[in-house]
């Protein structure tokens, strides 16, 4: 009896120890590919290699990187997907932390680029004359430090439209072909507003969605909204553009009464498309299959071709290749193959992911692109238009994201939350900079 | 009492003996150092591992405080306690000590009557014993992610079927995710979910412990059921009510995962409505300040206020419990 | 005449009156009263309300992951009985998140840490409750001490030690800290205190055990149903630990609740598939709930009588 115990305790620890040592191991697959798989250094591009990729949300990089992996037999690609941009800033700073544990090529989003690439040595620089002219002018400028160096190959843009109800439009008595519908928003804020009070005067619907994402559109239009182009912060208590464009944002909001109070990515924001929740809201191309699948069932979303105040963007990313990884000549290469317009264009045809390459923008393939969720409607030619209208590529730097989260704060307090009012909420959120302790 | 040793009787290990006047053979030295050193190696691995991995960095955490010490720059120069003034002085943590409190008082007061009375009907002669207590018991298996999520769309502002049933009652419906003190309620109604029924057990091996025949001179005294709980049960349950009051404490203080994951964004809302003391320690350091000396500070203040907190339970509860529960 | 103030000393009774009647039927034990009365009906339907209560918001969640997104956005209240896309669901969450792969890390992690603890607790536990040696008695208060001590609070440096060995990101970061508890060994000592006569441990002496045989073939054995208990209990609490897991993996290594975090941060929030993940991963407990139940019960009664 002693004995039977006494070796099932010891097939046990053993168990326990094989099993840790299999941890040990197997997690390196998964994890640290910089010193697992590669048998040799992988420079030689005979060896097998393995490289992963991370990205968030949805790149549109499945099928690509079936395609990669038959174009290099060598060459084994993993793909890690971050669920949002917030996990994957979250993860690429505790690895950046940790020294390692990055994937071979990392996806980063604009708004949190600079916070990243302001440390020297993490990225590697990516500058290659032969793919010079590649990227719109201002996407490339995104990715490239002060010292000149690349640190990131553009993937896609945010080209921004509107999106909007056509059957609850007609039901308020507007228009709903999407080329009126274009004309009658016009191409200011305040004709947007004005549409918007007619439209809920004869609706119980609400305009629009969220007034941060109103506000996000609205900010994105300024060339310098937080920081100074040499990178200091602007106080919010002295900045009176944002403060303007907050004050604007909450007149329409509330004192015109135009938002559905909704924080965007909540769930009640993704239950309100299946309830009627507002009858339009700012798209980006990367927004177009977020609504198709909270809206899914619902009938009569289409696109106008127009944006408030002319033109904007929001967001875009780009992909990087930490310094930490093992075989950097193979890394770049798979992200110069990624991010080429052929590629870009599958992936916006998968997913929608809208394509920053120049070359890609003038493909039939892309203008002639309709998405039928949205009545057929012509989605690539509209973004193209779009794009073409951006005139303003605001300066983000390395305190961009959480200066714009203190805003985005002080807007829900006063839209989804209704815990303060304008003023108060403002205060707070010039409170909370000053507890920041930004340089 | 019979004076051989019954087989359940334990006696605690002989003195050392002394050493044989002849001298020890190699077997007996051999044994003498295996007593002695034995015990110390066996005791040796939890020491070790208990450390390098709980106190060393508790100690640890008090070097990184005193310093400016960023997540991916590193330790800079020595600030000595610059990280505890002006953490102190931030009005989130203001926020995130009173959201630990009220969530902690309104998690725990429930939580223990709860407790105790369940324990109560459950220390009767019932059926089934162990599919009741088992029954009691399951909320403890699901993960408190788990549960975190449920009862977030249990309360969902909007769509939730809590603020659902309230309209049928005809109350109007309650913003849970906006304001604060519903938000805590709802917090706190995912831990008493989760530990009620682990305390409920705790009470009632408890009450099971009381001798019997403490309850017969009560019956025999013509006291009522009420009347026995109150004045004899209760006051026999003092140890474990402090025991029980105590764990709450340096759980409920340190409540981390059920308010991260009330919403998806894991601020605790806009206006950290429901900002716990262990939130506020990640956000600085893993948030856009990215600083470990803040986040140590939070740390040791954290670890302050449970200390101090759990010494004002201790005492609190033995009076009460002596006076009797309800006097 | 009847007393007024009821007696204390059972040798002087009530003799009359309806309150003596009662307490004369309470002491004779009949007439529903006594230790060994059957509770009435509505004490059953007071603890069927309360494991109703318990095991509602589980099956809520199958009623949800059994739904679709948007039956879910527009019926707050779900309906009685599951709809039927459980399966669909399950299948997406698997697809989407990599929760196999949480799933095998969390077993992984469980079971080490679970025999880890035992192991070492009961070592530990066995040297503080059956051997004499010098430091005993203090090094036994040390251990009560720190088990007051919060070790969540210590997960800057941790993270900091994790980032030197290179461990983040990786399951060791998580086994490790995990590997002994002050806990664990407090509770074998109580139990071996009680359960392990020394003159056993005596015996196996005389027959020439060292003290290592000793503790395989003579403590071990006794500690087996306290030993199980802990590595139920260490097990459960490792399933469901949060907070350091989700700080030191990342999203291609993680265990269920940091899983379960991933989906729920996803941008489609779609409710279905969330609770899907939730009844995923709370599966595995609750069969080992059933499992083992009686024991967690009896566990945990056991040691609030000694504690």
């Amino acid at each position: 009896m002693r004995t039977t115990r006494s070796r099932v305790m010891t097939v046990t620890a053993g168990m326990a120890s094989l099993a840790l040592f299999v941890a040990a191991c197997g997690s390196n697959d998964g994890g640290d590919s910089s010193s697992a798989a590669g048998e040799g250094g992988g420079e030689s591009s005979d060896e097998a290699v393995t490289l992963t990729v991370a990205t968030f949300n949805e790149f549109g990089y499945e099928d690509l990187v079936t395609e990669y992996m038959e174009l290099n037999p060598n060459i084994t690609v993993e793909l890690r997907k971050a669920a949002t941009s917030n996990e994957a800033r979250d993860n690429l700073n505790t690895r950046l932390a940790a020294g390692s544990g990055l994937a071979d090529v990392e996806a980063i989003e604009v708004d949190w680029l600079p916070e990243l690439t302001q440390y020297e040595g993490v990225f590697v620089d990516l500058s290659d004359p032969e793919l010079e002219g590649r990227w719109l002018d201002w996407k490339e400028a995104q990715a490239t430090t002060e010292d000149g160096q690349l640190v990131g190959y553009g993937t896609d843009i945010g080209p921004e439209a509107v999106c909007y109800r056509s059957d609850l439009f007609e039901a308020a008595g507007l228009p709903t072909d999407r080329d009126e519908v274009a004309e009658l928003l016009g191409s200011t804020w305040d004709d947007y507003f004005a549409v918007g009070e007619e439209f809920i005067a004869s609706s119980d619907v609400a305009w629009f969605d969220s007034a941060g994402a109103i506000y996000q559109g609205m900010i994105n239009q300024v060339d310098n909204a937080y920081e100074e182009t040499d990178g200091t912060p602007i106080p919010l208590a002295e900045n009176t553009v944002a403060r303007g464009v907050y004050d604007d944002v909450m007149a329409a909001s509330v004192g015109q009464g135009l938002s559905a109070n909704l924080a965007q990515w909540s769930e009640d924001w993704t239950n309100a498309f299946q309830t009627d929740g507002f009858a339009t809201m700012l798209c980006p191309a990367w927004m177009l299959g977020v609504i198709e699948g909270n809206a899914a069932g619902v009938e009569g979303w289409d696109i106008a071709d127009t944006f408030p105040g002319g033109g904007g963007n929001w967001g875009g990313s780009f992909l990087t290749v930490p310094t930490q990884g093992e075989n950097l000549e193979e890394s770049q290469k798979l992200a110069a193959w990624l991010t080429a317009p052929e590629q870009q264009i599958k992936a916006f045809v998968a997913k929608g992911t809208f394509p920053s390459q120049v070359e890609a923008l003038d493909d039939p393939e892309l203008l002639e692109l309709t998405r039928e969720f949205f009545n057929d409607a012509p989605a690539g030619q509209i973004m193209a238009t779009r794009a073409e209208a951006v005139e303003v590529v605001p300066f983000k730097g390395p305190n961009y994201f959480a200066i714009q989260q203190l805003v985005s704060d002080a807007i829900n307090r006063v839209d989804v939350d209704g815990t303060d009012d304008a003023d108060d909420s403002w205060a707070k959120a010039e409170n909370a900079f000053d507890e920041l302790g930004l340089s | 009492m019979s004076t051989t040793a019954a087989p359940r009787e334990v006696s605690s290990p002989p003195p050392v003996p002394k050493v044989p006047a002849g001298g020890r053979t190699i077997r007996q030295r051999l044994n003498a150092f295996d007593m002695k050193v034995s015990p110390y190696l066996f005791i040796s691995p939890f020491f070790i591992l208990f450390l390098l991995v709980g106190l060393f960095p508790l100690a640890y955490t008090a070097y990184v405080s005193v310093h400016e010490w960023g997540l991916i720059s590193g330790r800079q120069e020595y600030v000595g306690f610059d990280n505890y003034l002006n953490v102190l002085g931030q009005t989130n943590f203001a926020k995130a000590t009173r959201n630990t409190f009220s969530i902690f008082l309104i998690s725990s007061i429930p939580q223990v009557i709860a407790a105790i009375a369940i324990a109560a009907v459950l220390d009767q002669n019932i059926r089934a014993r162990t599919f009741w207590r088992m029954g009691v018991l399951l909320p403890y298996v699901v993960a408190p992610v788990a549960v975190a999520l449920i009862f977030s769309r249990l309360f969902a502002d909007q769509s939730g079927m809590v603020n659902e049933l309230l309209g049928l009652v005809g109350i109007d419906p309650i913003r849970w995710h906006a304001e604060v003190l519903p938000s805590h309620f709802a917090i706190a109604t995912m831990v008493n979910f989760r530990w009620t029924g682990y305390n409920t057990l705790i009470f009632l091996a408890a009450m099971q412990a009381i001798p019997r025949d403490v309850y017969e001179a009560a019956i025999i005294d013509g006291a009522g059921r009420l009347r026995t709980f109150f004045s004899v049960t209760v006051p026999m349950l003092r140890p474990t009510l402090i025991f029980v009051i105590i764990t709450a404490t340096i759980g409920g203080l340190q409540i981390f995962d059920e308010p991260r994951m009330y919403d998806q964004l894991g601020q605790g809302g806009s206006d950290r409505q429901w900002l716990t003391l262990t939130m506020y320690l990640y956000e600085l350091g893993w948030g856009p300040q990215k600083s470990f000396g803040q986040a140590s500070a939070v740390a040791w203040i954290l670890f302050l206020i449970i200390v101090v907190i759990g010494l004002v339970n201790f005492m609190i509860t033995r009076r009460v419990a002596t006076t009797g529960g309800k006097s | 005449m009847a007393i007024k103030t009821p007696p204390s000393i059972p040798v002087v009774e009530q003799t009359a009156g309806p309150r003596a009647a009662r307490a004369a039927a309470r002491r004779r034990g009949g007439n529903g009263y006594g230790a060994a009365r059957r509770p009435r009906w509505v004490t059953y339907a007071i603890l069927g309300t309360i494991v109703a209560i318990s095991a509602y918001p589980i099956y809520y969640a199958v009623l949800l992951a059994s739904s679709d997104a948007v039956t879910i956005a527009q019926n707050p209240v779900p309906g009685l009985l599951p709809q039927g896309n459980l399966f669909d669901n399950l299948g997406r969450v698997f697809a989407e998140v990599p929760f196999w792969q949480a799933f095998f890390n969390s077993l992984l992690v469980a079971v080490i840490t679970s025999l880890s603890v035992v192991l070492f607790a009961t070592l530990a536990g066995f040297s503080f409750s059956k051997l004499r040696f010098r430091g005993r008695g203090p090094l036994l208060v040390f251990v009560i001490a720190t088990m007051a001590v919060p070790t969540q609070l210590g997960v800057v440096p941790l993270f900091i030690l994790m980032a030197e060995f290179g461990w983040v990101g990786q399951l060791q970061a998580v086994i490790v800290p995990g590997l002994v508890t002050a806990f664990g060994v407090f509770w074998m000592t109580q139990y071996l205190e009680g359960a392990l006569p020394y003159e056993l441990v005596e015996a196996a002496r005389v027959d020439g055990c060292s003290l290592l045989r000793t503790f395989w073939h003579v403590a071990l054995p006794a500690a087996r149903p306290a030993a199980t208990m802990l590595a139920l209990f260490t097990f459960v609490a490792s399933w469901v630990n949060f907070f350091w897991p989700f700080i030191v993996l990342g999203p291609d290594n993680p265990t269920l609740p940091v899983a379960l975090q991933l989906l729920q941060a996803s941008f489609f929030k779609d409710m279905s598939l969330i609770m899907a993940g939730v009844v995923a991963a709370t599966v595995p407990l609750i069969v080992l709930f059933f499992v083992a139940g009686r024991q967690l019960v009896s566990g945990i009664m056991q040691g609030a009588v000694k504690g």
